[in-house]
């Protein structure tokens, strides 16, 4: 089984609500690791613009590079529901390795600022998962533009589209997200 | 759940446009995270500001304990005192300027920190009430121009269901922006529903805004402080081709044939025409005409101006044309149309707007004449009255006094629930103001930008260490459960007003404890009270409301509370009041601080003030979750920052005659050339020569109030250059 996640980009606002959720639940401090952030995409020049939102977080691929790539062992993909998960213990630090960062095609593994912080990112909240809830991000999303699940049903409900704007799709690593992406109609300013 | 943790559910509300209910969990007396509603939809999912809440409980610059002053005023410098000391000072203060210049030398200064039935502004009003009364304010910085339209106009104000636009065939966003601003609890939301249901969306801004991204089919910049003359163009239009709802107008409108002399320019010679707007808007006429022609021919159609636009010299206008747009088109009274009020969370329940205490009628208040340009029928008369201070004018007031034609000498100031300094306009002016009087006493959470300038700080405690309740204006009542000890010696408003009316020598300010008050308050309108405190919250929805649906399904009945009864386009409560640049129907008045204004030529881009996401208004400025996401920063459009040699992240400095703030520059193709943008609410921070370094706005705003009562902060001109 393969946990995932989907994302509706017509209805997010860039509210940053998942954000800090995400770092109120696991307590993550100010400072440049964040589990989950949001982009803003604008493009065109005015008047006629486009503009999207983004929000990532891991993707806890089905062929993830950072678990390949990290010397020690200390990333791993757990059998029961395919979450990429990180071993601090074994983590030699961003000072000495940040060869999951490298890896990563979308710069899923985040460190604090403390001296050589270990790897740490998006657990998909298994206490919560426990519990029968969604990840905090999900449950928090003012505008219902999250959902995460086992994949099989994330697609059942959701459809199967993998891309979106801000987001290339990774045949090598398979990230476990589908999207309703915001397609950018004709142009929508005023000058038309 | 770990072990020994337990979760409440309460209601959040601190004048940030919403009111959503909050999980919070709790162990040992420690917040130790939160999630929000997870209870039957329509759930009140928090924002991100209350998600980032117990950063604030637990801030390390927390104002925990009774201050006093010991540096200079302004310095910051404070030193620990007990509270007995600081309400001693407090009240031996009162009492002096009280009686060496009258009560009205107390001016008490307040905002919407607090929206709580009990722990709200009125619980300190009433204490300067029962001890001889003190000066208070009129003049909402959010909505002045709005209400007074409204009252005009209507009678009374109204809001549009955000759940009614998906009823809407076309929606047209006026300056309203709720994915930043909230507008109600669930308005985006509910806006991105009626887009997939087909709702077409037209936003009218000068800046492509988060909500224009959500939901804009059509995104129309303009030029700010302009928008009566592009509405009034639309009435041009739709008049002189026939468009409008004449059986409407006829039936529910009074004075519309006056209205329609001048956009045709019988009245001055001057037609409104699409092209004599664009002169001034800078949209293109046949936009303009477009514009009018759809929303007049698609029914039902929802006009949705916010309160920004009203936010200008003469903004009182741009609502009443709004107003008048709306009854032309017929879209009053029914469902998917709007009054031309801003959408919110609107329903009903069983409680009336208001507090618990009253304020036990204010002295200064009940021996003062009304001002002449006060509406006759305002529903609320203190705002009417000489007494008050227009909340653009205070800092004036203070520094003139009688002398400067002003109701009182004005010589102590208390402040609850207000970054004053930081949120009205012309802040270093405010700060000579400031520095001018006697004595300063501030309740607060924080040592704010105004805090620094208190001789004795009240530490006040956070909705999370007391008990109230809130009504957001939307359709349910949440519980606030004291879930913590205060922190430190902070107290809660009604904790610290009782001492201090003890210390006044007040008997009767207050016998019942918060729980008694809410329990009186509340239960009346609560199937079950202990159910209700429980859950957190008493939904009530229903169908969505449709304002004036009386008035409009049965006029005979209905009448609205007008002098005429009916919807009032020619308003002769403004004829009687005969005030200069107040017209009894709704006309474009050409601002201060225009683009034509000779001024301009040093200063040659309009300011913009708006809302910040990570912000509520002031609050929150200070909390680390939040002051990562975004940079204060002044947006300007590369047509603009180019020719300055500016590029994005550049320090700039921002300024005008009343002062000047230097902050980094976000060059983006999101905001109208010719304007820039400097969010309102970053905490005003100077260096020594006085240059604010914080990047509050309202050091370049202008105090001076609109003639119906707006505050103009959105009228101002300013000049960019690199720092």
């Amino acid at each position: 089984m393969q946990m995932g996640f989907y994302f509706d980009q017509t209805r997010c606002t860039g509210c940053y609500a998942c954000v800090v959720a995400c770092k109120d639940w696991h307590d993550v401090p100010a400072g440049p690791a964040s589990w989950r952030r949001v982009a803003t995409i604008e493009q065109g020049e005015f008047p006629d613009l486009f503009v999207a939102f983004f929000t990532s977080s891991c993707y806890h691929c089905a062929q993830p590079a950072c678990v390949v790539a990290c010397p020690t062992g200390a990333i791993m993909k757990k059998n029961e529901d395919g979450v990429v998960m990180v071993d601090q213990a074994k983590c030699l630090g961003k000072d000495q390795c940040d060869l999951c960062l490298q890896a990563c095609t979308y710069k899923s593994p985040q460190f604090g600022a403390e001296p050589n912080a270990k790897m740490q990112m998006c657990t998909l909240c298994p206490d919560r998962l426990q519990e029968g809830k969604k990840p905090i991000c999900v449950a928090g999303c003012p505008m219902r533009a999250l959902d995460a699940g086992p994949m099989e049903e994330i697609e059942a409900l959701y459809g199967d589209v993998r891309e979106a704007e801000g987001f290339v799709y990774s045949t090598d690593l398979k990230p476990s997200i589908v999207f309703k992406p915001k397609v950018k109609p004709g142009p929508v300013g005023s000058s038309k | 759940m770990a072990s020994g943790e337990k979760a409440y559910y309460i209601g959040t509300d601190m004048n940030c446009g919403g009111a959503c209910l909050l999980k919070v969990y709790v162990r040992d007396g420690v917040i130790t995270r939160m999630e929000t509603d997870d209870g039957e939809e329509p759930q009140l999912r928090n924002c991100l500001r209350c998600r980032a809440y117990r950063q604030r409980v637990y801030a390390p610059d927390r104002l925990l304990y009774p201050m006093k002053r010991v540096g200079e005023r302004g310095e910051g410098k404070f030193e620990r005192i007990s509270w007995d000391e600081a309400l001693e000072t407090v009240a031996s203060e009162y009492k002096r300027v009280k009686e060496t210049y009258g009560p009205a030398a107390v001016v008490y200064l307040t905002n919407g920190g607090d929206m709580g039935q009990v722990h709200n502004t009125r619980t300190i009003v009433r204490v300067f009430s029962l001890a001889g009364g003190c000066t208070l304010m009129w003049g909402i910085a959010s909505n002045e121009g709005w209400m007074f339209a409204c009252q005009a106009t209507y009678g009374y104000p109204a809001g549009v269901d955000h759940r009614d636009v998906i009823n809407s065939k076309l929606a047209i966003l006026w300056g309203q922006n709720p994915a930043v601003i909230i507008d109600g609890c669930g308005s985006s939301f509910a806006l991105a529903k009626a887009k997939e249901a087909g709702t077409k969306f037209i936003v009218v801004d000068p800046r492509y805004t988060d909500t224009a991204a959500l939901v804009a089919d059509r995104w129309i910049p303009i030029r700010p402080a302009t928008d009566t003359a592009a509405l009034i163009a639309m009435a041009y239009v739709i008049i002189t081709e026939d468009l409008h709802d004449k059986r409407f107008l006829d039936t529910y409108t009074f004075g519309f044939d006056r209205f329609q002399g001048y956009v045709l320019g019988e009245e001055d010679g001057v037609p409104k025409t699409p092209a004599w707007a664009e002169g001034i808007t800078s949209i293109p006429a046949q936009t303009i005409a477009e514009l009018a022609r759809e929303y007049a021919t698609t029914k039902p159609a929802a006009l949705l101006p916010s309160k920004a636009p009203g936010r200008t010299a003469y903004g009182e206008q741009f609502h009443r044309a709004a107003f008048t747009l709306a009854a032309m088109t017929g879209n009053i009274g029914i469902h998917g149309g709007s009054p031309g009020c801003e959408i919110t969370q609107r329903g009903t329940t069983p409680l009336p707007m208001g507090s618990a205490m009253k304020t036990g009628g204010n002295p200064v208040d009940a021996g003062s004449p009304r001002r002449r340009d006060a509406l006759p029928t305002a529903i609320s008369k203190g705002p009417g009255l000489v007494a008050r201070l227009h909340n653009s004018e205070v800092m004036d007031a203070i520094l003139k006094g009688k002398a400067g034609g002003y109701h009182s000498d004005y010589k102590m100031v208390y402040t609850a629930n207000v970054n004053y300094l930081n949120q009205y306009p012309n802040v270093n002016k405010a700060v000579r103001a400031l520095q001018s009087l006697e004595f300063i006493a501030i309740q607060e959470q924080f040592i704010t930008s105004t805090a620094k300038f208190a001789d004795i700080l009240l530490p006040t405690c956070t909705f999370f260490e007391r008990s109230d309740a809130v009504w957001g204006a939307g359709p349910h009542l949440a519980y606030q459960r004291k879930v913590i000890e205060p922190l430190g010696e902070s107290r809660s408003h009604l904790d610290i007003c009782m001492a201090l009316a003890k210390k006044l020598g007040i008997d009767n300010y207050n016998d019942k404890p918060e729980e008694e008050w809410l329990e009186q308050i509340m239960a009346p309108a609560v199937t079950d009270y202990e159910r209700f405190k429980e859950t957190g919250v008493e939904k009530f929805y229903s169908e969505p409301s449709v304002p004036f649906k009386n008035e409009i399904a049965d006029p005979a009945n209905y009448p609205f509370p007008t002098p005429s009864g009916k919807i009032e386009i020619y308003s002769q409560q403004i004829a009687a009041i005969e005030t200069p640049l107040l017209p009894a129907i709704p006309k474009y008045i050409e601002p201060w601080e225009s683009v034509n204004d000779p001024l301009a030529e040093k200063y040659p881009l309009q300011l913009i003030t708006t809302h910040f996401k990570r912000r509520a208004h002031t609050q929150f400025d200070n909390i680390p979750w939040l002051r990562e996401l975004e940079l204060q920063a002044v947006k300007l459009n590369p047509q603009d920052a180019e020719p300055r040699g500016i590029k994005g992240g550049d320090l700039v400095r921002v300024f005008n005659d009343r002062g000047e703030i230097v902050i980094p520059a976000e060059v983006t193709q999101r905001i109208i050339p010719g304007v820039v943008d400097v969010p309102q609410g970053a905490w005003y921070d100077p260096d020594e020569r006085g240059v604010d370094r914080g990047g509050c706005a309202n050091v370049l705003t202008k105090d001076k109030r609109s003639p119906g009562g707006a505050m103009p902060s959105n009228s101002g001109l300013v000049q960019v250059e690199k720092a």
